[in-house]
């Protein structure tokens, strides 16, 4: 079923549409990263805006991807900008929810202890509050680089031009040719594996303090060592 | 170190919106003056406004009126930020920053200051070991894998770290269990002896505000100030049927604990060594008040107890069919603590001994008792 001959010979194209498929995807998960951060400080700071946040970025979130790639055409032609939009768009839902949550999750009495040795406010955002958010902010990056690497398969509705991997899908439903359709999906579904590995691995490195806990009161611990009453 | 500076509440109040006085939290006319050096414990119920007051003194809560001073400083002029990196702050949770390292928490305010790393690294050792925590075990650890004692000492250097003139707790250590507690406020008692910081203590536990406290204030429901005194002076007279209630039916025992066997006067109990002359002792046996022979050894080291029919009439004290000489007391030992030894083990008498074993006297059940009637 699988025309090897043929993967041979179009290795190149192969290697050029995944670095397509890589540079739509960080673009969109960056840009969309940087838009929802912004919102949900904006959400955790002033606590009504972040139910219109939620509806707004959630009715994006519902607009058909097969739609809104070409709805853009008219409006931002036929450029970088129109495959990226969309995906930004829809990345924003997932990011927002997560970084809300993870601000969210810092517990009350750390903020506390935070405020009470003197950090500044920014300080203390930076140094405590976006550390300790770092494993949901992680999840949602996870979760928002493996849908954008789907979705940039779609932006192949707009031409040879556009859709990473997605591209050899197109091209193999035109012709009736399965090997261009595996080799598009199946080049898709590995980047996100690998990616969504790399992203925890970073997250394992982000993070040692989740790892590796040592259970409370190990051997030795000073509490039972004798000491003379004052 | 720091000199530590005296902390002044003047006619503080603190209410919240759209309440009157009364309310959980809220802190009525609140004036007092904790000297430098000592130790003040804020005690009541809960909803009484003790930790609203303890944190009016670092502005994580502002007053409504009145003003707080830190030495002759009012800290409503100072900047919120430097007022709090120069005041130590432990709370009940311990609030450990779980990202950092156990070194990188006591280098907190440290750090904030801008100290040059292998200052804040050499601080944090220092503190570490001044808990009683091993930097070279401690320091790299992450706050998840140490226990609740361990979490509260690193608080408590992390409040420390900046070598501040006055130390907020609030209820410190009321999420370790009894035995911990215990320890920890043994252990704060004793870095106190060599820091000597003003400390501001909240706690609901009037044990622990008695044992703590060079001075205790204690607050009721509404945020008033209900007396403020010595816990001596709170004990033997207590200010108001609130406060006698809140102290509790058992004062005189409680009264036991402020006492210390070092603080009476010892009576000498009748000693002799084996080897001595039986019917020369036993004269002196029985003119004493007091008629136990207590056998010592060439160091004047307690043997144990010498039943009188023990006693030879004639010849020599041989050293055998002699009870226990238990308990062993030392000067420092609370007269509640001698009592419940005294109790435990039966006996009329407990035997205080130097540090270097020898007797110094004998403290009996009949002098604790005295004590702890209300003079």
């Amino acid at each position: 079923m699988i025309d090897w001959a043929w993967l041979g010979d179009h290795l190149d194209d192969l290697a050029s549409r995944t670095l397509q498929h890589l540079y739509l995807t960080t673009l969109s998960v960056s840009i969309g990263f940087l838009i929802a951060f912004g919102l949900a400080v904006w959400s955790i700071r002033r606590r009504a805006v972040y139910r219109p946040i939620l509806g707004i970025t959630g009715l994006l979130y519902t607009i058909p991807s097969l739609a809104l790639f070409p709805l853009l055409v008219p409006i931002t032609g036929l450029t970088d900008l129109t495959a990226i939009t969309p995906l930004v768009l829809y990345s924003l839902l997932i990011f927002v929810r997560n970084f809300v949550a993870g601000f969210d999750a810092v517990p009350s009495d750390i903020l506390e202890a935070a405020d009470g040795v003197g950090y500044s406010e920014r300080g203390r955002f930076w140094s405590i509050e976006v550390p300790l958010a770092v494993p949901l902010i992680v999840a949602g990056l996870r979760l928002a680089t493996v849908s954008t690497i789907a979705l940039v398969n779609i932006s192949g509705l707009l031409g040879d031009r556009f859709g990473g991997l997605g591209f050899f899908i197109f091209e193999g439903i035109r012709h009736s040719f399965p090997t261009e359709i595996f080799m598009g999906g199946l080049g898709s579904i590995a980047l996100a594996i690998i990616m969504d590995t790399a992203l925890l691995a970073i997250q394992g490195r982000l993070t040692p303090w989740t790892a590796a806990r040592v259970p409370a009161g190990v051997p030795g611990s000073v509490d039972r060592q004798p000491v003379a009453t004052p | 170190m720091s000199t530590a500076e005296r902390v002044v509440f003047e006619h503080v109040s603190k209410r919240y919106a759209g309440t009157g006085a009364g309310n959980p939290g809220a802190v009525e006319d609140l004036s007092l003056e904790v000297p430098a050096g000592k130790i003040c414990v804020l005690v009541g119920p809960s909803g009484c406004g003790k930790t609203t007051s303890l944190k009016m003194v670092n502005r994580l809560i502002e007053p409504t009126s009145g003003r707080i001073l830190i030495g002759d400083t009012d800290v409503a002029r100072r900047d919120v930020i430097e007022l709090r990196r120069s005041i130590g702050y432990v709370i009940q949770q311990v609030g450990l920053f779980p990202h950092q390292t156990v070194g990188e928490n006591v280098a907190t305010v440290p750090r904030l200051l801008g100290w040059e790393p292998g200052r804040q690294r050499e601080r944090a050792a220092e503190l570490l070991e001044l808990v009683g925590l091993d930097p070279a075990r401690y320091t790299a650890r992450y706050p998840s894998a140490l226990s609740g004692g361990e979490r509260q000492r690193v608080g408590v250097a992390r409040a420390l770290a900046a070598d501040p003139p006055v130390l907020l707790m609030d209820e410190p250590f009321g999420a370790v269990d009894p035995i911990v507690r215990e320890r920890l406020q043994n252990e704060l008692l004793r870095l106190q002896e060599q820091l000597a910081k003003t400390i501001i203590f909240v706690t609901h536990d009037i044990d622990e505000a008695i044992k703590m406290g060079d001075l205790v204030a204690v607050m009721q429901t509404g945020g008033h100030l209900a007396q403020f005194a010595a816990p001596s002076e709170i004990l033997a007279n207590p200010a108001s049927e609130f406060v006698a209630r809140f102290v509790g039916a058992d004062r005189g025992l409680k009264r036991l604990a402020l006492i210390r066997v070092s603080d009476l006067e010892l009576r000498k109990p009748l000693t002799a060594r084996a080897g001595d002359d039986g019917a020369a002792v036993r004269a002196r046996v029985a003119a004493d008040a007091f008629p136990y022979l207590l056998l010592v050894d060439g160091l004047d080291r307690p043997l144990g107890w010498l039943d009188d029919r023990r006693i030879p009439s004639s010849g020599q004290i041989a050293a055998d069919g002699i009870e226990p000489a238990e308990p062993l007391l030392d000067r420092r030992t609370t007269l509640k603590d001698a009592l419940s030894m005294l109790l435990e083990a039966g006996v009329q008498a407990g035997i205080v001994v130097n540090p270097d074993g020898a007797v110094d006297g004998i403290v009996t059940i009949e002098t604790i008792i005295e004590r702890a009637r209300p003079s």
